[in-house]
Formats: C-alpha cells, sequence, structure tokens
C-alpha cells in the first residue's frame, strides 16, 4: 500500500501539487492523467523521494524509494555505457547481482552497443527492463508508451497486467488514453496540481469522453478548415 | 562565431560568481593558482613537461566530445565550426604553450600548439556498434566508462615504466602509475544525474563506502603491474613507492567525498582550493578527508532517503 494525505508542492510562488491524497493498493494499476503541467511528474517524484513536500506519504515497505522501479519520461544515460552494464548498475544499486541478463533481454536489445547509440524508443525498453530486473513491490511508469513501436507496446501491456498479477503496485502516466484504460483500476485525474476526480473501470468511457470534450472544446471549429 | 564567444564569457563568468567570486578576481585568482601550481611541478619534478602537455590535451579532448561537435557543425556549419573549434582549443592551450614557451621549452611549446589545432578538427565519436572493452564490466559505471574515455592513457603508463626500467629511472616510473592515479581522479570530478544516486538502496554511509572501495580495487587492479615491477626491480624503494601510492589513493577518496560533498552541484573553489592546499602539503589530508565525509553524508541524506545518520 501506498497512501498520500495531503500532499502539496511549491516551487518558489507556484504551487504545483495542491493538496492531493490518494490511495494505492497491492494488486492494482493506477492511471494519472492531466494535461501537460498539471503535475504528475511532480507527483511521481515525490513520491519516489525526489523532491520535498509537505503532508504525508506511507507505504508498507519503507523506504519506500528501496522498492519503488522509477521508469523518468526521458531517461538519461551515461556516454560509454552498454545496455548491459546499464541493467547490471541499475540491479547492483538494489543489491541484485550474478543475474542472467541476456535470457532476460525480452525486447531483444543490443546490449553490447553504448546505450547512447540506441533510439528513444529502445532506451525506453532498456529502462524498462532494469527496472523489471530490479524486482522491486512498487512501479512508477512516467510514459512508458510514448516513442515504443507497437509490438514493444503490445508486451509492455502484457507485462504490466503481469505485475498486477504478482501483487505489485503499478502507477501509469500516459497520454494514450486506451493504453491506460486497457491496464488501469483506476485513473486520478489533476488539473493545475488539483486532484479533480478519481475513476474507476465502469466509468473510464465516460472519462475519456470528458476529457476529449474538455481539450477540444471548440478549438477545431476556431481554425475554420475550409 | 563572435556571439558564441561572448556567451562562452557570460557562462563562465556565471560560473565565476556561481562560486562566490567577482568574475575578475577569479581570472586572477585562476592565474596566480596556475603560475605557482606550473612553478612547483617544474620545481618537483623532471616530467613536468609531459605533465603540462598531458593535462593541456585532456581539457582539450574534452571539448572534442561528439554531441559538442555536432551541435556546433548543425547550428554553425563547418567552415565557422571549424573556426571555433581551433580558436577554443588555441585559447585553451594558450597558458599550457605560454609556460612551455616561458621555461625555454620551445620544441614542447610547438607540438602543444599544433597538437590543439590538429584535435580541433577532430570530433571523438563513440558512435560505434561495437564497444570498448572494459575491465570494469561488472561493477559500471565511473570506471567502466571513465576506462572507455582513456583507455591510450594505459597502454602509454605502462610502456613508460619499461622505460623507465631499461634507463633505471625510478621517478620516471613512479611518474607513470601517478599519470594512472591522475587519470581516475577524472572520472570522478563530475556529478552524476540525481536518479543514480537515488535508485542505490543505500544509507550515505554505505553508499560512501561502497564509491571508496570500488575506486580504491580499481586503481589498485590498473597500477598493480607498475607497482610490481618497480618493487621487484628496485626493492630497496618499497617504502617511498607503496608510500606515493597509497596518498595517491588517499587523493582518489578525497575526490570523491569532495564530489558527494558538493552534490548534487558541481565541485567548486572551496573544494578545490582546499584539495590544491593538500596537494601542496598533503598531511592536510587528515583534516580534510573527514571534513569532506561529513559533508557528504548531509548532502546524501534526502536522496537516499536516510532518516537515522
Amino acid at each position: 500500500m501506498i497512501k498520500m494525505n495531503d500532499l502539496s508542492k511549491v516551487f518558489g510562488d507556484k504551487e504545483v501539487l495542491k493538496n492531493v491524497s490518494m490511495e494505492f493498493s497491492k494488486g492494482n494499476v493506477y492511471g494519472i492523467v492531466g494535461e501537460n503541467g498539471a503535475g504528475k511528474t511532480t507527483l511521481f517524484r515525490c513520491i519516489a523521494g525526489l523532491e520535498s513536500y509537505s503532508g504525508e506519504i506511507i507505504s508498507d515497505f519503507t523506504p519506500l524509494k528501496n522498492h519503488l522501479g522509477l521508469l523518468l519520461t526521458d531517461p538519461f544515460f551515461f556516454t560509454m555505457i552498454t545496455g548491459r552494464e546499464y541493467i547490471r548498475l541499475l540491479c547492483n544499486a538494489r543489491g541484485k547481482t550474478n543475474l542472467d541478463i541476456d535470457s532476460k533481454n525480452i525486447f531483444d536489445l543490443p546490449l553490447h552497443q553504448y546505450a547512447s547509440t540506441y533510439s528513444t524508443g529502445m532506451k525506453k525498453k532498456l529502462a524498462i527492463t532494469a527496472i523489471l530486473l530490479q524486482e522491486n513491490e512498487y512501479f512508477i511508469l512516467d510514459e512508458p508508451f510514448n516513442g515504443v513501436d507497437i509490438q514493444s507496446n503490445i508486451i509492455l501491456t502484457e507485462i504490466i497486467l503481469k505485475l498486477k498479477e504478482l501483487n505489485k503496485i503499478v502507477i501509469i502516466s500516459s497520454h494514450i488514453f486506451s493504453t491506460l484504460s486497457e491496464t488501469c483500476d483506476e485513473i486520478h485525474l489533476l488539473r493545475k496540481g488539483e486532484q479533480i476526480k478519481s475513476v474507476q473501470k465502469s466509468g473510464f468511457k465516460n472519462l475519456e469522453q470528458e476529457m476529449k470534450e474538455m481539450t477540444i472544446g471548440n478549438r477545431i471549429d476556431k481554425l475554420e478548415l475550409k | 562565431m563572435k556571439d558564441y564567444f561572448n556567451l562562452l564569457l557570460v557562462l563562465t563568468n556565471r560560473k565565476i560568481r556561481e562560486a562566490g567570486l567577482h568574475p575578475v578576481l577569479g581570472y586572477l585568482l585562476g592565474f596566480a593558482v596556475f603560475i605557482f601550481l606550473s612553478e612547483y611541478i617544474f620545481y618537483k619534478t623532471e616530467f613536468a613537461k609531459y605533465l603540462v602537455i598531458l593535462v593541456c590535451l585532456s581539457f582539450q579532448f574534452r571539448l572534442s566530445e561528439k554531441n559538442r561537435t555536432e551541435f556546433l557543425l548543425s547550428t554553425f556549419g563547418d567552415k565557422t565550426k571549424n573556426k571555433i573549434r581551433i580558436l577554443e582549443n588555441l585559447l585553451v592551450g594558450f597558458p599550457f604553450v605560454s609556460i612551455l614557451l616561458f621555461k625555454d621549452l620551445l620544441f614542447e611549446a610547438g607540438i602543444l600548439a599544433l597538437c590543439s589545432i590538429v584535435f580541433a578538427l577532430v570530433s571523438f565519436h563513440s558512435h560505434f556498434n561495437l564497444s570498448i572493452p572494459t575491465p570494469f564490466s561488472k561493477k559500471p559505471f565511473e570506471f567502466s566508462t571513465g576506462f572507455r574515455k582513456t583507455f591510450f592513457i594505459f597502454p602509454m603508463a605502462y610502456v613508460l615504466t619499461l622505460i623507465a626500467i631499461n634507463v633505471d629511472n625510478l621517478n620516471l616510473g613512479i611518474f607513470s602509475f601517478l599519470l594512472i592515479l591522475l587519470t581516475t581522479l577524472g572520472y570522478y570530478s563530475t556529478p552524476e544525474q540525481e536518479y543514480y544516486v537515488w535508485v542505490h538502496a543505500e544509507t550515505p554511509r554505505i553508499f560512501l563506502k561502497n564509491k571508496v572501495l570500488n575506486a580504491s580495487k580499481n586503481a589498485t587492479f590498473l597500477t598493480a603491474p607498475i607497482l610490481m615491477s618497480l618493487l621487484i626491480f628496485y626493492p630497496t624503494e618499497f617504502a617511498l613507492i607503496l608510500g606515493i601510492f597509497f596518498l595517491g589513493l588517499l587523493f582518489l577518496w578525497t575526490i570523491i567525498l569532495a564530489k558527494y560533498s558538493a552534490y548534487p552541484g558541481e565541485m567548486n573553489l572551496p573544494e578545490g582550493m582546499a584539495i590544491a592546499f593538500s596537494l601542496l602539503f598533503p598531511p592536510l589530508l587528515l583534516a580534510i578527508i573527514p571534513f569532506f565525509y561529513l559533508k557528504s553524508i548531509t548532502k546524501l541524506k534526502f536522496l537516499l532517503n536516510d532518516k537515522n545518520e
């Protein structure tokens, strides 16, 4: 379980998270949606312990960060580190050694090559592989489907469902609603740092429609396309 | 091109201000430290000229990094990029060439000036499909990536040792293992992105202990062939050889701890001054190492979520 009570975060005089309270239970997948700047990444960074905050975050595994697999939107790679070394680095950091990395290379990545030479999608797949091999209890995946090819998206969806089956907690943000509706049990909508609503699976269709209307509005009409 | 160099000047001035100094004072201080260190190494060792060339080339090598060169190429085009790179290398090389000229080392100064121009036209590509093998693959990242960036130093140092033994020059032998230790110090000079600290499920104490142990083990591995050879051929000088080696290791620890004492920022003037003073008077390390260690613990506490230390 991960529980947040009245989580707030301020950068300068800008409040980017306002009294957010959420609870994440084992064996469930949660989606966080919102426009750019809604506070999704800041929320993830607070949960991970990469940002200071006011409010409270409690979890059954402590410290939370030591049991968390964090996939950043745009993972950073050192120059001249190979894919295999990157995975090893992240696993060693969590005390996982002597892994048979090659047999677990499910995305068929060229692990002997420098990670910096990988395409955007390959980099994301490498980062995902590494956090999966860390054997975490919690996962935060910030835009995991972005830049990844369709075949890997299918694999990734199955991985998320497998993690749910293994009783893990998975929190995902995605701009592709279909990927969330396929995997999530609950979706939280953020807007300008505020938690607007939380929707269960049965309400996903309405939420998607609502988001569409809210996002599009009369913008297309303004173009007066002819 | 003029705008580019103006921007570089603005960025450099900003860095000096961030270190808490007025830019003019920063340049004067930098100049004084450079002169002082140059005089010191020329006074201390007959291999100072090689050290001057090596340090200069290592700065220029950084400027030739692939992504940087590609950015210049895409922004300014081929011709202007080459002009910028030559000018940059000459600016960096100027103090080093000047000091060699001042010491009447005309040939070495000429070679360094020539290399500065040639290196400006080369970018060091890391875009191979095959990676350079490294003995440090099991425990990445500082030594595995650092080794690849500086792999040419090691055969050079080993050959120097052979020459040292052949011409019966212990100082040259000591210089060759100091060269390796100096190279490894560079692996810890810049802070890594916070994610790579955060990801460790360790307390700050364990984190630092592992960093220091790993660095010591790897540095010993790289210098072992030289140390063994020198101990075999100069058994009576074992105290001197081992003493200098352990002092080198202490400096490696100092750099690691200095890096995390300033984390997530870069090492700055106070850390640089402390290291420079301990170079002049090594017993200072006994105070500096614990100081940096305690400061590092404080700096790492938040990212490693350690509420107990």
